[in-house]
């Protein structure tokens, strides 16, 4: 089986090289980690990730306006999105049934298992 | 027989006094007791101490010699009468002696025993008389001077009036003495005083017309210059035909009655102006409440004239009741010997209220005896309106400062409660955005852990259980800053109409495993049939579970949880710190209440202020985050109710929250 491609896009370095760490552990994912926001869109068009979890409050380009240019671009607007943010709070996200700004969503801080367990729910089979 | 003479005998020649001695001896008619001393010095001693009957004494003594020893006896000797003995040679000197006041002298070698008791008995009995007569005049004189009247006699001569004689008496109501008037006929009009001399001349001629005139008092000058006031009375004389032959005058001292008739007329001329003049009414009533006195002032308020008042009751001027009051209050007076005081309120003519004065106190006569009262009162109203008016300015300002006094607390309780509302807003804005900077590092730690824990599965188990502490720490802290967002939301909610009953059970289901973990009992009194409440059904829940859990946390060791529903008709706004808006509820609103009583401990006085505070707990950490009442405050007051914790009296808490009743 092969690994799936995860896109980590997330402004806080230490957080997206542990989760990295956590995932690519598991040996199950290929992880490719942006820090920066406006670099989103081309890792997605270039890594084709089978899901895309993506901070939503960044400097200069928020989470919410980086789900919208790859849902804009035909050739990746099926890429499974999920924000990974401090925004919301758990209980918000469990009463929408996960689903924010239409994408699931995972509050942090969440566990690596949580992580996992929304990754295998909503990435490309 | 008589007791024997007591003779003091001063003589230095012991010849001398041994004959003078013999001689004594021999009389039958008179015993004698002689003290004989040689020198004047001690006849002195002698006189002073004793009394003697007569002293016989030598003009030459060893320390006194000639006339001089007489007039040392004389000045020092009263009453006892004095002998001088003196030689043939100085018979001058005893003479001039007897001049000067000795009884008697005697010459010595003329002297025979007969002489000498004669001498001796003469000298006693005529100082005797010479006594008397002394006392006699003095006693006379008193009696002169003390004579107020006398008498003079003017005998007529063919109709006019001819000599007149005045009597001894004169002398001590005019100075003047009988014969001065005899030497002067024109002395007693002179002494007349000029302005009753008229009076006098006519009482005079009504005499010589023959009428008998009424007493006449007028005025003399004494001649000492003092003006005397006299009774002059005269009495004719008629013969058989009933002509006038003479006039007795009869004068009369009346200086000191006529002085105390002035006083008593200036001392009733003094009261007379007080009592018209005082600006009280004045009143006098006898025992059968006549009026027997009315001054001025009682007249013209009566509006009658003194004589129509004298003998009249207060029922011919008062109203029946008043005047039964009046005499009530005399009768007071009248039995008890009290004096009576009091302030009455009448109805003056024209409606108005009148307050009067009055004190009444009994009249005695000499003996002492009530005979009436006597009445003084005088109008206070002008004072008592201005004590009415002073009152009720007192009033006035003693409630304007109570209004002041509560307008500046509640001022006072505003602005404490708009700086709690801005301390409530900076945490919330703060704490927001805290709280998402501190969960983005609590992300990086999570996984962090996360990876750790995979990683170091073969090592030691203390290495599992760090991690284990680490984990729980970051939900901690996790849960922390939810609380804050919570806190700080400008949350929408999600509003439905529930019912209060329903929601609570719910959450009494929540945590009934605590409940059950430290055996509380758990007591509802919901009232059935309680309106719905439009609320955010989680957010109130929240609340709930906040409130219970911190009753839980109340009672470590058992008791009873006791929650109780009803509703309630609002009497009152209440103010809440920590929120802008000062009201919620208006008055008459209904309220749905619910109670959650704990058995408890109860909140330290000193706690109570600061529960409301984000981060104020007294839990061990871990177990209180210090927001839970924070912001199920903040929850309750988004839904426009209230909510407030009191310490029971004996123990405990009470969780007060107020909803307001759906309306549809």
């Amino acid at each position: 089986m092969s690994k799936k491609r995860v896109l980590l896009v997330d402004d806080e370095k230490s957080f997206t090289n542990l989760l990295k760490l956590n995932l690519e552990d598991t040996g199950n994912y290929e992880v490719r980690v942006e820090n920066w926001a406006e670099d989103a869109l081309a890792a997605t068009r270039e890594f084709k990730p089978d899901i895309v979890l993506l901070d939503l409050i960044m400097p200069r380009l928020p989470g919410g306006n980086v789900a919208a240019l790859i849902k804009e671009d035909p050739a990746i607007k099926d890429t499974p999105i999920i924000f990974l943010t401090a925004a919301v709070r758990k209980h918000q996200v469990e009463e929408n049934d996960g689903i924010i700004c239409d994408h699931p969503c995972l509050a942090k801080p969440a566990t690596a298992d949580m992580v996992i367990e929304m990754i295998e729910k909503h990435a490309r089979k | 027989m008589d007791p024997p003479i007591q003779l003091l005998l001063i003589e230095d020649s012991r010849t001398d006094a041994r004959l003078l001695r013999a001689f004594l001896s021999e009389s039958t008619s008179s015993q004698f007791e002689i003290t004989h001393v040689e020198r004047l010095s001690e006849g002195m001693e002698r006189l002073n101490s004793r009394h003697f009957d007569v002293v016989l004494s030598d003009l030459l003594l060893p320390d006194s010699q000639g006339f001089e020893t007489f007039e040392w006896l004389e000045a020092h000797v009263h009453d006892v009468p004095i002998i001088v003995l003196s030689g043939s040679d100085d018979e001058t000197l005893a003479i001039r002696a007897v001049r000067e006041g000795a009884q008697d002298y005697l010459v010595k070698g003329r002297i025979d025993g007969h002489g000498l008791v004669r001498a001796i008995a003469y000298a006693i009995e005529r100082h005797r008389v010479e006594q008397r007569l002394q006392e006699s005049e003095k006693h006379y004189k008193f009696l002169l001077e003390s004579i107020t009247d006398y008498t003079y006699c003017v005998k007529l001569a063919e109709g006019t009036p001819g000599k007149t004689v005045h009597s001894p008496g004169c002398i001590s109501i005019t100075g003047y003495s009988s014969a001065e008037f005899d030497a002067d006929s024109e002395l007693w009009s002179r002494i007349v005083h000029e302005e009753d001399r008229k009076a006098v001349d006519e009482q005079t001629r009504k005499v010589l017309r023959g009428e008998t005139p009424a007493p006449l008092e007028h005025r003399i000058t004494h001649k000492n210059g003092q003006v005397r006031w006299v009774r002059h009375t005269i009495v004719p004389c008629r013969d058989r035909q009933g002509n006038l032959e003479s006039y007795d005058g009869l004068i009369a001292d009346i200086t000191q009655r006529k002085k105390a008739e002035e006083d008593l007329i200036s001392s009733e001329a003094f009261y007379h102006s007080l009592v018209e003049n005082l600006p009280q009414n004045i009143l006098r009533k006898d025992l059968n409440e006549r009026f027997t006195f009315a001054n001025q002032r009682f007249c013209m308020m009566l509006g009658k004239p003194l004589e129509d008042i004298i003998g009249k009751t207060d029922f011919d001027f008062f109203p029946p009741d008043l005047a039964e009051k009046y005499q009530r209050d005399d009768r007071y007076v009248i039995r008890t010997g009290q004096t009576f005081e009091t302030v009455e309120e009448n109805q003056a003519p024209n409606g108005e209220k009148i307050y009067v004065n009055v004190i009444k106190t009994p009249i005695y006569d000499a003996k002492g005896q009530i005979i009436g009262i006597q009445g003084i009162f005088w109008d206070i109203s002008e004072r008592k309106r201005f004590e009415e008016r002073l009152q009720k300015a007192n009033q006035e300002l003693a409630a304007s400062e109570a209004a002041l006094r509560k307008s500046h607390e509640e001022l006072k309780a505003a602005q404490l409660q708009l700086i709690q509302a801005e301390k409530m807003e900076s945490i919330g804005t703060l704490a927001a955005g805290v709280a998402h900077e501190v969960k983005n590092p609590l992300a990086i730690l999570m996984m962090g852990v996360n990876y750790l824990t995979k990683k170091l599965t073969s090592a030691d188990d203390n290495i599992q259980q760090v991690l284990k502490e680490m984990r729980e720490a970051i939900d901690r802290a996790d849960s922390i800053t939810r609380g804050l967002l919570d806190f700080s939301a400008s949350r929408q909610l999600a509003v439905k109409r529930e019912s209060l009953n329903v929601l609570i059970d719910e959450t009494l289901r929540l945590v009934r495993h605590e409940l059950s973990k430290k055996q509380i009992v758990v007591q509802k009194h919901f009232t059935e049939r309680l309106p719905q409440v439009s609320v955010d059904k989680r957010q109130i829940q929240q609340v709930f579970v906040n409130v219970i859990v911190n009753a839980i946390h109340a009672m470590p060791e058992a008791g009873t949880l006791t929650v109780r529903t009803y509703t309630k008709r609002l009497t009152e706004t209440s103010h809440f710190e920590g929120s802008r808006k000062a009201t919620h509820f208006w008055i008459g609103e209904i309220a749905v209440v619910a109670e959650v009583e704990d058995t408890g401990t109860g909140i330290p006085e000193e706690h109570l202020a600061k529960i409301y505070d984000p981060f104020f707990t007294t839990k061990p950490t871990g177990v209180g985050t210090g927001l839970g009442l924070p912001v199920s405050r903040k929850i309750i007051e988004l839904h426009g109710g209230s909510l407030d914790v009191r310490n029971i009296q004996g123990g405990g808490v009470r969780v007060t929250i107020l909803l307001k009743a759906h309306r549809n």
